[in-house]
């Protein structure tokens, strides 16, 4: 079974073209990011592939089924995580899972096993799942939220802004989550516009703009597509010229080079590289080696964020 | 399996619905005792008062002016004034209906039967010597008038207190304004020997209020419960209907019932389920409160009560199904529904008779199913009628019901493509 299929589509709501002849494919097992600007089209596109919403013109198949001509089909193998939290806030975790499982003709034994195993992975504890979900936190809510699409146990999940809100611990508990759905083989779109989160889930990323496609590959493909460079910033208490060539000399040292601190009065050594985090802990041994002290130190990474500003001139934020 | 599954998703939906209104303070207020408190707050405030003059009531007049009576040994059948009284009656606006006879509730086509099914506000009997009287044919030996008074009898129906003292005020209004229309005729016609004996019967029509047989007098309260009903359907019903599937959409979860694997009519059936069973609860409590706080003693007929209420939710859920689809946020619906609901109750015989209300409001009221639901829960619960009576109510309730529904479904379709 594939994963999903865009071949051709577009969607024009009046005069304005939501998405622009697009076409995709995400392969079967995959953590498929899709990255844009508000705007962009990333909605349009998840409302098409789930069903809510039919294409102006082109085909979207998940799993070998046509959208437009098997929806039942794809509603049964497709969950979504829709951005915002679309609970029952006067019901609890567990009536609110019931009900949704329910709408996927789950009943009886099956329903009540698959509620059991869904509320341990919202790691809620026996209290919050009698409370309504109205009492809960955010982090709750979202867990409950996702929990609430996996139900049927959907091969295809569509991910939307699911981290959104979220405060750092929540959200990378939440990235665990998503990432222990893909070592189960799930095939997994996820809408963003968090960097560092497509950076750190995703094997691929499509980097949408005005309903089109502007650039698609792994994160490192992408960055590796700007002309920009990674620099390590080391501030020592003192620099020589052998310092500078052993540093030189290491692997994955493209150059080093000092430059002036404006504030402390001292010179500060910049080195450029293409793997910053696997130099790094053999940068700072060689430079302690050399009987230096290391002051501080500053990685400055080429991001998909500056992918997205090199290829559209504007911050995805925007 | 399918069947199976679809029943599974419509009790999972109706759960889910009803949930939401008994889960929710506000919606519980609103939406199952509001009618309650209404009432409560009307019946105190406007129970016992009328508004006085209608131009509409509908007399049934039995004019028995022409029948052979005997005056003065001879034998008389002279309906000159009762005719007079009769016509002056149309041109006072009242809608006269003729009858044969006062007859009794259960005979077809005489006045007791109509009054008792509320097809008539009011019965006037106009007695056999009326013309004899005012036109002084009973004279004595001597040949001088006799001073007699023509005796009407008002009937007006007692299962209706509030409208039947409007009614009765208005028909005495009248008959006191027709005796001086008589006065001054008489005193204008009479030879002038006989102007200042005239002048002297003082009210020479006495009306004399009777009761109207195999009816019991009732008090407000009975008549007003039943009318409750069709508040009823109009907050809990119409309100519910209208907020249900916007709520739905604003918060998104209808957008993920539309994902799941569910027909829409699925979801449609559900919301027809939940939106019954809290229509049946607070046409319960609004019953159950009659019984237990204001000790009404009504009939009921149980089936009947179920029919008509189910046929009237239908035509409120109808509604509130297309300003719920129509409407793009939970604000706009609820005030929609405000601005439909609450002058609509004034207008279906709950609280006030229609046949106080401008012509152009009776009509009105009248082309509204819950005024037929009113009028059939009154025949039934008050009257004490059999179903017979209420058909062309219920004919009328299932007609509209299944428009009004049919509409709903088609807006509501035709609103799933906006999600």
């Amino acid at each position: 079974m594939n994963g999903i299929e865009v071949d051709s589509v577009t969607k024009r709501f009046e005069d304005v073209v939501a998405v622009d002849n697009l076409s995709m494919s995400v392969e079967k097992g995959e953590l498929f990011g899709l990255l844009g600007p508000n705007g962009a089209g990333k909605s349009t596109l998840t409302k098409m592939i789930s069903g809510v919403i039919n294409p102006t013109s082109g085909t979207i198949k998940v799993g070998n089924y046509s959208v437009q001509d098997e929806s039942t089909k794809v509603k049964e193998i497709l969950g979504v995580v829709p951005q915002d939290i679309v609970l029952y806030d006067y019901l609890n975790a567990k009536e609110n899972l019931a009900f949704y499982g329910r709408l996927y003709g789950l009943s009886g034994r099956k329903l009540s096993d698959r509620i059991k195993e869904l509320l341990e992975f919202t790691q809620l504890d026996e209290k919050a799942v009698k409370r309504h979900v109205s009492t809960y936190s955010g982090g709750m809510k979202r867990r409950v939220n996702i929990a609430a699409a996996l139900l049927h146990e959907p091969q295809v999940i569509l991910l939307d802004e699911p981290t959104a809100g979220l405060d750092p611990q929540n959200k990378h508990a939440l990235w665990e989550i998503i990432q222990s759905l893909k070592k189960e083989g799930k095939t997994i779109v996820l809408t963003t516009h968090i960097m560092e989160e497509a950076e750190e889930l995703c094997s691929r990323v499509a980097i949408m703009d005005h309903g089109k496609i502007i650039a698609l590959g792994s994160p490192s493909q992408l960055v590796k597509k700007v002309k920009m460079e990674n620099t390590i910033t080391v501030v020592p208490d003192k620099t020589s010229t052998s310092l500078l060539e052993k540093i030189k000399g290491m692997a994955g040292v493209k150059n080093v080079y000092t430059a002036p601190d404006e504030t402390e009065n001292r010179e500060i050594l910049k080195v450029i590289t293409d793997s910053p985090d696997d130099i790094l802990p053999e940068l700072v041994s060689t430079i302690v080696n050399q009987g230096t002290k290391v002051l501080s130190v500053e990685l400055s990474r080429v991001t998909l964020e500056d992918v997205f500003i090199t290829l559209t001139g504007r911050s995805l934020r925007e | 399996m399918k069947v199976k599954r679809a029943i599974n998703q419509v009790a999972a939906v109706a759960k889910t619905d009803f949930l939401g209104v008994v889960r929710n303070k506000a919606a519980i207020f609103f939406t199952l005792l509001f009618p309650l408190f209404f009432i409560v707050i009307v019946g105190f405030t406007f129970g016992n008062t009328g508004t006085g003059g209608s131009s509409r009531i509908i007399v049934g007049v039995v004019n028995l002016d022409g029948e052979l009576i005997a005056v003065n040994a001879t034998k008389s059948s002279n309906s000159t004034i009762g005719d007079q009284f009769v016509q002056a009656m149309e041109a006072a606006n009242f809608t006269v209906w003729g009858y044969d006879e006062y007859g009794d509730r259960d005979t077809n086509g005489t006045a007791a039967y109509a009054i008792s099914r509320g097809h008539i506000h009011a019965i006037v009997v106009i007695p056999a010597n009326f013309t004899e009287t005012l036109a002084f044919q009973y004279v004595d030996s001597m040949g001088a008038p006799i001073p007699t008074k023509a005796h009407l009898e008002l009937y007006v129906d007692p299962t209706d207190p509030t409208g039947s003292q409007i009614t009765q005020q208005s028909i005495l209004g009248f008959t006191s304004g027709f005796v001086k229309y008589y006065q001054q005729v008489a005193i204008e016609q009479a030879p002038p020997n006989m102007k200042e004996y005239i002048k002297v019967l003082a009210d020479p029509i006495i009306v004399t209020t009777g009761e109207i047989k195999g009816t019991e007098e009732l008090p407000w309260i009975n008549y007003m419960v039943p009318g409750t009903l069709g508040l009823v359907l109009i907050w809990s019903g119409l309100n519910h209907a209208s907020m249900t599937i916007t709520t739905e959409r604003t918060k998104g979860t209808f957008q993920r019932m539309v994902i799941a694997p569910v027909s829409p009519m699925v979801v449609l059936l559900g919301k027809l389920i939940s939106a019954l069973v809290i229509v049946y609860m607070s046409a319960l409590i609004m019953l159950l409160s009659g019984v237990l706080i204001f000790q009404v003693n009504l009939y009921w007929n149980i089936p009947v009560m179920i029919l008509a209420i189910f046929l009237g939710a239908l035509s409120a859920i109808g509604i509130g199904l297309i300003i719920s689809s129509i409407t793009k946020n939970e604000e706009a619906a609820n005030s929609i529904a405000i601005i439909v609901s609450v002058p609509l109750q004034f207008f279906i015989g709950a609280f006030f008779p229609l046949s106080i209300m401008p012509e152009a409001a009776q009509v009105f009221g009248n082309a509204l199913p819950f005024t037929k639901m009113v009028d059939a829960m009154q025949d039934i619960m008050t009257r004490n009628l059999p179903f017979d009576a209420v058909i062309p109510e219920i004919l009328y309730l299932t007609v509209s019901g299944l428009i009004l529904f049919t509409i709903g479904v088609i807006v509501y379709r035709i609103a799933l493509k906006r999600i």
